[in-house]
């Protein structure tokens, strides 16, 4: 864990000395109004945190607070913040966490209801883009987070491929139909096998590594009509769908570079930044990434679309304020400064860090700016990859959040690392799945879960989502 | 020849010095239940109870429930197959290569003090360290041992991600990391050995293969049964490689019994299944530990004859 008091310019120590005499001189207690309040936050390091350092002088001279970021690994982040908070610890004031956590976090009682902050400052939710607002951010109609990050997986292709006469010719040979940006994931197939001639060019890659590799599943099951469970909570993997998505998956890996289980999320945005795959599915800050030449290989043939029917949207970040704050106001304003809508703008679309658009007015061409307010893609590029967003958002198909998701998740994360690795042939490992989600929604209280997936689903509902 | 030494018992305390002795270890006594017997009873009473810390309804005695489900949990086989291998490795390849290398600069006195000091560089290599160093040497596309392979023309294997050589990888760190540990304990042994009975052996006209079978390996016992009680116990406790190169993937391939205890305990907080695991672990861990303890307890001397 690391820690980083984010402070403006360095006082020297006569200055120190010297603001420190005049105070006592003026009988002002130096821990006075001028003294910046410290406020622990709790983000995932690396990318994920530079939005808090670019915004720290702004914090401070706002509203007077000095944030101390610290910094969690994001690998074991959330067992590290359940034992820190089941042991009631103040280290952090404000939680940046997946979704996917909240149902836990709320039920086990380590999160603020934030609804009583509204009054100081109005974090202008009707912005919010409906995907995000209920769903994500509240439970039993109550607020516990506001947003951070709004993940979403996405189509990135290769142009310059696509829109090549000789490739357009001999894909309609070999598969009768035109080369076009795949709609159906039977399509993807077909394109990933076309373009796969090793070792200079591969089909596709995703994220084959123990960690993520659920969510490219995920992605394909509910393109092919899949949902996570049924209104009696049977597993929804256990069937048809849940079969061919995982078949299709695993053969996917014929078409992707020899080490695909080697793949994780910076290898993935590698594989394609380097020109060495022709189409991906990949966290919509690749494109971001594609179009800054510091960081790719493929500036200006990079195309961006929805994924197939729908796209699966895993992860996403959120801010929270901890039940132990001693600060929890001072916590609420970090959080609400950080999402609101001119400062949100500053960041989601930034190629250096991870965060992505979550409300409506990011949704514009013209918003593709980095933190400094410069363009970070040409225009055709931003109107390519915020249409890209705005219509995989239409089809969205939500991370599950309900108490117990952890543990949903990373067991089908590891059944499908195990498809993957030909250890476990697709029907086995979504059936050994199944019964350890039985076994999970047993612990968890079968009425209890049942009736937090039914609210969750509904929640969806409520804002004219499908899912 | 028997050459049996036999300690002369203790003589009997009287009551008052017997007590003053409770006294003085009365401290030690106390630490001793607060951070062994306590936990080791807390432990045990988890794991009888359906306790799952990310679930607010109160824990419930389930007498030995976690336990069945241990023995029927495919991924607690998986582990202890795993777990099994790293012990393999230690018993016969670390070993045998440590007692030859022991062998080997016993015989160069001259050297052997900093070839061992060398040698022992990955011993005293933070292990997390050892873990991200060994990551990038196994990398598919900039390690430099698949640089190497791929100038001699055997390809790129992915060492960490495949199903057939992630184990293999985990365990040739293992080896790397571990056999100079042994090497120093069985040179040390080797140093200790009482010149005179092998040049005694010598002088009677035993050849080198004579000496080593019946001579220096029986008295080397005791040390190579300390040195395989330590190496056995650590392997157990294989954790760090594991959770930075392969995160017990790809599947389970290399979740060992300790990182899966790790994964019931800390990311799925089911801690009475987890307790359960641990106790058995200890079981276990206690029978291997009392047979090695007998092992180092044979007389040297007395078996050479």
């Amino acid at each position: 864990m690391n820690r980083t008091i984010l402070t403006g310019p360095a006082i020297s120590r006569r200055g120190v000395l010297g603001a420190g005499l005049s105070m006592l001189a003026l009988g002002a207690d130096p821990r006075g109004a001028a003294a910046a309040t410290t406020v622990h936050i709790e983000c995932d390091a690396g990318q994920n945190e530079l939005p808090f350092r670019w915004q720290a002088s702004a914090l401070e001279a706002t509203y007077g607070i000095a944030p101390d970021l610290v910094s969690l690994p994001f690998v074991g982040q959330y067992e590290k913040l359940v034992t820190d908070l089941t042991s009631r610890s103040d280290a952090y004031d404000v939680l940046v966490f997946p979704p996917y956590f909240l149902g836990d976090f709320q039920a086990l009682g380590f999160l603020r209801e934030l609804d009583p902050y509204f009054s100081i400052i109005d974090p202008q939710l009707a912005d919010y883009l409906p995907v995000y607002r209920d769903p994500v951010i509240k439970r039993d109609g109550k607020t516990y987070a506001l947003m951070y990050d709004g993940d979403l997986l996405q189509v990135c292709y290769r142009t310059d491929l696509f829109e090549d006469p000789k490739e357009k010719v001999a894909f309609r040979q070999k598969y009768g139909q035109d080369l076009a940006v795949p709609t159906t994931w039977v399509d993807f197939m077909k394109v990933a096998e076309f373009f796969n001639r090793p070792p200079n060019l591969y089909g596709t890659a995703f994220y084959a590594q123990r960690g993520f590799c659920y969510a490219w599943f995920v992605n394909i099951f509910a393109g092919l009509g899949g949902h996570w469970f049924d209104a009696k909570m049977n597993p929804g993997i256990k069937s048809d769908a849940g079969y061919k998505a995982l078949s299709l998956l695993v053969e996917m890996k014929k078409y992707a570079p020899p080490n695909i289980l080697q793949i994780d999320y910076p290898t993935l945005n590698q594989v394609f930044l380097d020109g060495s795959t022709a189409i991906v599915v990949q966290w919509d800050d690749l494109p971001l990434k594609c179009e800054n030449p510091a960081m790719s290989k493929v500036v200006g043939k990079s195309g961006f679309a929805p994924c197939p029917q729908r796209s699966y949207m895993p992860y996403s970040r959120v801010m929270a304020v901890s039940a132990f704050s001693k600060n929890p106001e001072e916590a609420y304003k970090v959080a609400v400064h950080m999402q609101l809508p001119d400062v949100g703008i500053t960041y989601v679309y930034d190629p250096e860090c991870g965060e992505d658009p979550y409300r409506e007015s990011y949704l514009k061409a013209s918003a593709v700016k980095n933190h400094l307010g410069q363009p970070t893609m040409s225009a055709a590029a931003a109107a390519n990859y915020v249409d890209a967003i705005r219509n995989g958002l239409k089809a969205g198909y939500p991370e599950l959040s309900i108490p117990g998701a952890p543990r949903y998740i990373d067991i089908l994360d590891l059944y499908v690392n195990q498809a993957l690795a030909g250890s476990l042939s697709p029907k086995a490992a979504l059936d050994a799945c199944a019964g350890e989600w039985a076994s999970i929604t047993a612990a968890e209280g079968q009425d209890r879960i049942t009736k937090a997936y039914a609210d969750w689903v509904d929640s969806f509902h409520k804002v004219g989502l499908t899912y | 020849m028997h050459a049996v030494v036999r300690r002369k018992p203790a003589p009997a305390l009287s009551g008052a010095r017997r007590r003053f002795a409770w006294w003085l270890m009365a401290p030690t006594l106390a630490m001793f239940a607060a951070n062994a017997v306590f936990p080791l009873l807390y432990a045990l009473d988890v794991s009888v109870r359906n306790y799952q810390l990310l679930i607010p309804i109160p824990a419930q005695f389930v007498g030995l429930a976690n336990y069945a489900r241990v023995l029927s949990d495919p991924l607690f086989w998986s582990s202890v197959e795993v777990t099994l291998w790293f012990i393999a490795a230690v018993v016969f390849l670390q070993l045998p290569a440590a007692l030859g290398l022991a062998l080997l600069f016993n015989g160069l006195p001259r050297w052997a003090g900093i070839a061992v000091t060398v040698l022992l560089v990955p011993t005293i290599i933070a292990p997390s360290v050892v873990g991200f160093q060994w990551a990038q040497i196994y990398n598919y596309q900039f390690g430099p041992l698949n640089y190497l392979l791929g100038l001699a023309g055997l390809g790129h294997p992915v060492w960490t991600a495949s199903p057939s050589l992630a184990l293999p990888s985990l365990l040739a760190i293992d080896f790397w990391e571990w056999t100079p540990f042994l090497v120093l304990l069985l040179f040390a042994g080797l140093s200790a050995l009482p010149p005179d009975v092998l040049e005694a052996a010598r002088v009677d006209g035993s050849n080198w293969s004579q000496v080593f079978w019946r001579i220096m390996l029986p008295l080397l016992r005791p040390v190579i049964g300390i040195a395989l009680l330590l190496r056995v116990l650590m392997s157990f406790k294989t954790f760090d490689i594991i959770y930075i190169l392969t995160a017990g993937g790809p599947g389970a391939a290399t979740e060992n019994l300790a990182y899966y205890t790790y994964i019931q305990g800390f990311r799925y907080f089911n801690l009475g299944y987890a307790s359960a695991l641990a106790i058995i672990q200890l079981v276990v861990v206690a029978v291997l530990a009392k047979a090695l303890i007998g092992l180092t307890r044979r007389p040297g001397l007395a078996s050479v004859s």
